[in-house]
Parts: structure tokens; sequence; C-alpha cells
């Protein structure tokens, strides 16, 4: 009798082990990582929660302006852009949770918290809009609207997708970055403390 | 118990593995945008005169890290399917020959690489990031898309593709 409880309570407890095993990643706050790449000391914040991961990677103005200087943008649109804390983004829906779900995002919904003050950030629709055909040529605009992340866009799992996102605070600034998206018809969200711009070329070790 | 620890095992290491290398299926018979462009040989593409044939369209640029990542296995997918009848067209989006011509230096492509530079062919297409692939079905309607880059010659990719052809054979 009493062996017959142990196995079942033993199978039980098994059970029970495994399955926390299993789902705990589900059922857990999000996880963030921070590295820094040590060949070009540029740091990496990685979100994951759930179906998401997004990856916001530092990118030194001196990146952006070389980027920008290939093509026909002004003076000082190349500054605007190059000193508007750009990040290398990554956005991607692993499929972990295995149900196949759609995630959705919507850049306009993410709000960012910087010397007090909540804001949307950056977009690059009102961003083309504000420049004159001598501000950025039309192979020029082609590179910020094809270079910057996407408005909204759908992930279905294994997509993923690439683009700048800019924040509009100074090289060197500090700012939290609440995150929003949906998976299939749930809406998420997250927080990402204590992200960096990247400093100008001047502060540089 | 020992099944759904084997299930749930195996359930873990497919799930990450198979999200990976997945093409959507688009829904719908959705006909593909028609374009004509050159290729940075001078050669004219119209897309329609592809019909009858599985192609593989890519659209991407220089600049793009993930575009630049996933060439060289499109390029050995390219000389697994060249024989194949199933076509592949890289669209560059928006750059010069110059600037794809020095590029090629560093990432050879055999398959055609076709000139968008003035960006009106993506703009009709469902575009929103890149790199962002369609394959096109012989019937010429949209039946997958991948965003983001993948490997291209990893034969779970392939094999979809190769049935679309063989679904065409079926037809005739």
């Amino acid at each position: 009798m009493f062996g017959y409880l142990t196995h079942v309570c033993l199978c039980k407890r098994t059970f029970g082990v495994l399955f926390l095993l299993l789902f705990m990643p589900m059922l857990c706050a999000a996880e963030l990582q921070r590295s820094v790449n040590e060949e070009n000391g540029l740091e990496k914040w990685h979100f994951i929660d759930s179906d998401i991961e997004i990856e916001l990677v530092q990118r030194l103005p001196d990146q952006t302006r070389a980027l920008f200087m290939n093509h026909a943008f002004s003076r000082e649109v190349i500054e605007q852009l190059a000193l508007s804390c750009m990040f290398q983004t990554i956005i991607r829906n692993t499929g972990k949770s295995g149900a196949g779900q759609t995630v959705s995002i919507d850049l306009t919904q993410w709000r960012m918290q910087h010397a007090g003050k909540t804001s949307g950030i950056l977009q690059k629709e009102p961003l083309l809009a504000s420049w004159s055909d001598e501000d950025a040529d039309a192979a020029a605009r082609l590179v910020v609207r094809w270079g910057m992340f996407p408005t909204q866009q759908e992930y279905l799992p294994g997509d993923y997708n690439w683009g700048l996102t800019a924040y509009g605070i100074p090289p060197g600034s500090t700012f939290d970055l609440a995150v929003t998206w949906r998976e299939g018809e749930v809406q998420r969200s997250g927080e990402i403390r204590d992200i960096v711009c990247a400093p100008d070329v001047d502060r540089l070790k | 118990m020992k099944i759904f620890v084997n299930l749930m095992v195996l359930w873990f290491l497919a799930t990450p593995a198979l999200a990976g290398q997945t093409l959507t299926p688009i829904p719908g018979n959705v006909m593909a945008p028609d374009f004509t462009l050159q290729d940075t040989n001078g050669k004219t593409h119209r897309l329609s005169d592809y019909r009858g044939r599985p192609v593989i369209i890519n659209f991407w640029t220089t600049w793009c890290p993930p575009c630049r990542e996933e060439l060289p296995s499109m390029n050995r997918a390219w000389h697994l399917i060249e024989e194949e009848g199933i076509a592949m067209l890289a669209i560059n989006m928006g750059e010069d020959e110059d600037t794809i011509f020095i590029f090629s230096a560093d990432y050879p492509t055999d398959f055609p690489v076709l000139m968008d530079q003035s960006g009106e062919v993506i703009e009709q297409w469902p575009v929103k990031g890149l790199p962002t692939t369609y394959v096109i079905a012989p019937d010429g309607t949209i039946a997958y898309r991948a965003i983001g880059s993948r490997e291209w010659d990893a034969a779970a990719l392939l094999d979809v593709i190769r049935q679309l052809k063989e679904q065409r054979q079926e037809s005739d």
C-alpha cells in the first residue's frame, strides 16, 4: 500500500517538476539580457518574452553618418539622423509557444521615458514628410523608407525583421522603453530599462 | 509518462528549428504583381515570362545585414535548383550597377540580380522590410513569403518549393 502511494506521489511529483521545467519559461516574466560586443564596444539589449524577441544594438552616430553620407541628404539631415539615438533593431517571432501565433507590432504604441518625460519614439513617416527635395532626393528617401523599421508589421513564426529605430535624444542619453505587441488576439507589453544611446565619437575612449 | 516526456522533449527540440526555416503560405490565390526590370548584365526580365515555373523573388539591398547574411545560401540554393526549372531573381532596391558590382566581389551571386533603382516595383508588392522573399507558383500566384533571412539551401525549404513544381506537373 505504502509502496503504491509512494509510487503515485513520485509520479505526481515527477510530473509536476517536469511540467514546471517545461512550462516555466512561458509562465515567467520577460527575460532581458544586456551585453557588450567586445570587438567594437557597442552594447546590446535583448528582450525575450513569450513568442517575441527584440534586440536593440547601439549604433554610433558615425555609423549613421557613414550610411547616409553615401546618399543625397543635406548635411543638416545627416546630422539630424546621426544625433537621433539610433539603434539597430531586430524583432523576431520565435514561435516558441508552438501555437503558431502571429506577432504584430505597432511602433506608434511604444513609449519611451527620458528625463522625466514620456513620449513616443521617432517614426519615419513624419521625418520623410518634414524634408524638402534639397534635404533628401528620391533615392535618399528610399534609404530611410527601407532602412528604418516598419511602423507596423506582422510576423509569423520564423519571421524576423531588421531596421533602424530612433529615439530623438542626444548621444549618451539613458532611457526606458515600454514595448507592446500582440500575439494572436492577446495584447502584451514589457519594459526595457536603462537603454543607453551610443556616445558620439568625441566621447569614445 | 515516458511517452509524455519523449513527446515534450521532441516538441522542445523541434519548435525552434522549425520556426527558423519556414515559409509562410499565402492564402487566396493572390496574383504576383508583374514587373519588367533589367539585371546587372543588361538583360531584361519580365516576371510573367516565367509563368509555368516556380520563381523565388528576393528583395534586398547591399546595406541590409540580414540580406547579406542570406545571399551565400541563396547562391548555393541556386546551384541546386537551377537545373530543376525553378527560377530565382534577386531584386535590389534603390542602388545602381556600380554599387552592386563592388558588393558582388564579397558576395558573388550566379543568379540574376535585377535593379529597382526608383523603388517603383517594390512599392507594388506587400513588402514591409528587407529582406523579404516570395515564392511564386507556376500559375503566377504568390504561394509563400519569408520575412527576414533564411538558409535557402536547407532541404526543408527547397522541398516545399519543389512541390509547387510537382503540383504544376500534376495539373498538366
